[in-house]
């Protein structure tokens, strides 16, 4: 199964600009807080996303610094973002998409070597991303073993409720 | 065999009961879990579809409403009304309009050296200060601590952080942090734990050594750690808690991934400009700049010892710009109170608020389009003050207050 690269992002994308704090008390529902999602970088962002069928989103380093609000993960996830690779995630970020069962990939280099638009086929297992469009092949840095316990099983609390605690 | 251990390999191989070292993966026992009104609403959500609402204990579990506090509107209240119930049914301690801001409640209340903390606030990084491992985490995270009283962790890599000598009389811990900002950059230290060393640390009051922990994340550290020592014991002492003391430091041959050194006498007071945090110059190459409105507290910056270094140089002086500040707890405002420094603010034309955050993330004061802000805070991120069309310096306390009083950013001569 493939799917498009819907943005690629630059460095140091933080978690306001992913979804404004300021919405975070007015709205707990995460489809309608979605429409909110990535508002001061591209108004268009909800309904492209929403218009694509599981799309991905590429960024280059240190994507999802700052606040630590699971709601920015929350709402990627709720505009149908299918997986986001990039060259480095913050940590409480990468934590956090694990947690509600959404893949976050390392890949160096990534954000140069692909186009907005480019359909990618990903495999977990082997490590790698076969970009359809370029014809080319990357290879990321395996999940560690935990963590991927955890997405498998789709998400934390899942993973909690299956084993019974930690 | 034993091998050497940084200030948080030693932590966690205590709390565990077995030697761990950095890339282990561990499931601990926490001391405490907190969650304040921005991330507790989705906390209770995940503990619901977890099947419990009730927490492992009582005396472990803190909430805090501060973010947006006192409640600015409808939503805000009952978020509120949410977070009293949750604390009534497991009878917790819950911190309310005007306590103050979660980071200064668990200092006064429980950080101590070698207690694990876990809070679902990015700045959770503070207690390092104190010799505590506290990191933030997300809300499912924290509803998980909040049930099963463990968390899973991967012990972080460190990167050594080794300032040496005195800080210029006109230089403060914030100006350091900034400074350091800039040579490691936003994603420097990202998953490691930042360990402050040398005398210029020790030498350093035990709140301006909180004002670097409390920053350590941005620069995408997982925590930052300092030793615990007699000043250490002195803060909790004056707490009630000196019996929670013990002395932390890192073995001699504790393996650093990084290692930084810094000679204070280098170091001048500095600014971040917009939008990012490691964007720092210094002060001298902003001045001049006109700004709308001067903001003095948040968790980086709000605590006795920054407002009586602003006092002072406002004491009996007016200010040519809105100056908000926000004293970073009840018990500080109380001092601040007795020691006549909210006099001065009053005088010199502040709106003094209510402990809380505030400013910091504009919910409950917000910036308009265009203005210009410095603040003591933490983060100058695009909207991050409630507008996305503002921008935002960060600073000092003492280049917060002398910037006030001219409308314009201006360079700290100090004394
Ligand atoms: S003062 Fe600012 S940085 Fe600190 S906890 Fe409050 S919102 Fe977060």
């Amino acid at each position: 199964m493939s799917s498009e690269i819907l943005r690629v992002f630059p460095s140091d994308i933080n978690t306001d600009e992913i979804i404004s704090g300021k919405y975070k008390y007015d709205e707990l529902d995460m489809n309608k807080l979605a429409v909110h999602t990535f508002e001061s970088i591209d108004k268009n962002f909800y309904n492209d996303a929403r218009s694509k069928k599981d799309p991905i989103i590429v960024a280059a380093k240190n994507f999802g610094c700052g606040s630590s609000r699971e709601q920015a993960p929350q709402v990627l996830k709720a505009c149908g973002i299918s997986c986001i690779i990039a060259e480095s995630f913050a940590r409480i970020f990468y934590r956090n998409c694990f947690n509600i069962g959404l893949p976050a990939i390392e890949c160096n280099d990534i954000a140069e070597k692909v186009s907005k638009g480019d359909k990618l086929e990903i495999d977990f297992e082997s490590g790698t991303i076969k970009n359809l469009t370029k014809g080319d092949i990357y290879k990321f840095k395996p999940i560690p073993e935990y963590i991927r316990k955890i997405l498998d099983a789709g998400g934390l609390i899942p993973f909690l409720k299956n084993n019974d605690g930690f | 065999m034993n091998k050497a251990q940084t200030m948080v390999e030693k932590i966690l191989s205590n709390k565990i009961k077995k030697d761990v070292y950095a890339g282990d993966m561990i499931i601990s026992p926490i001391d405490l879990a907190f969650a304040h009104d921005g991330t507790l609403p989705l906390a209770i959500e995940k503990m619901e579809e977890m099947g419990t609402t009730k927490v492992f204990n009582k005396d472990r579990v803190l909430v805090i409403c501060d973010h947006a506090s006192p409640s600015p509107s409808e939503k805000v209240s009952n978020v509120h009304i949410m977070m009293r119930r949750f604390a009534r049914e497991n009878r917790l301690n819950l911190y309310e309009n005007g306590d103050g801001i979660c980071h200064q409640i668990v200092l006064e209340k429980f950080s101590a050296p070698y207690k694990v903390i876990v809070g679902a606030d990015s700045h959770t990084c503070t207690h390092g200060g104190l010799g505590a491992f506290s990191t933030g985490m997300g809300s499912t995270d924290i509803a998980a601590a909040m049930i099963y009283g463990k968390t899973w962790f991967k012990i972080p890599e460190a990167y050594k952080i080794e300032v040496n000598g005195a800080l210029k009389h006109n230089v403060f811990s914030k100006d350091l942090f900034l400074y350091i900002a800039g040579k490691i950059g936003a994603d420097g230290a990202t998953y490691m734990s930042l360990e402050f060393l040398g005398s210029t640390i020790k030498d350093m009051s035990i709140e301006s050594r909180l004002t670097m922990t409390n920053m350590a994340i941005e620069v995408g550290a997982k925590c930052g750690i300092m030793e615990g020592d007699e000043k250490t014991r002195e803060f909790l002492r004056r707490y009630g808690r000196e019996k929670e003391f013990k002395e932390v430091s890192p073995d001699k041959d504790a393996v650093y991934r990084d290692e930084l050194y810094i000679v204070s006498e280098d170091v001048e007071p500095m600014i971040a400009y917009p939008h990012k945090v490691d964007n720092v110059a210094p002060v001298s190459d902003f001045a001049g700049l006109d700004i709308d409105q001067v903001c003095i507290g948040s968790c980086t910056n709000g605590r006795l010892e920054d407002l009586r270094i602003a006092a002072k140089i406002l004491k009996g002086k007016k200010s040519k710009c809105r100056l908000v500040v926000y004293p970073a707890s009840r018990d500080v405002l109380l001092k601040a109170i007795k020691d006549g420094l909210i006099d001065i603010f009053v005088e010199a034309g502040a709106a003094v608020c209510p402990p809380g955050c505030g400013f910091c993330i504009g919910r409950t004061i917000a910036l308009g389009d265009g203005e210009v802000v410095l603040s003591t805070q933490n983060r100058n991120f695009k909207g991050r003050m409630g507008n996305n069309n503002a921008e935002i310096y960060l600073c000092s306390p003492a280049t917060a207050a002398v910037s006030a009083l001219n409308g314009k950013i201006t360079y700290p001569e100090g004394d």
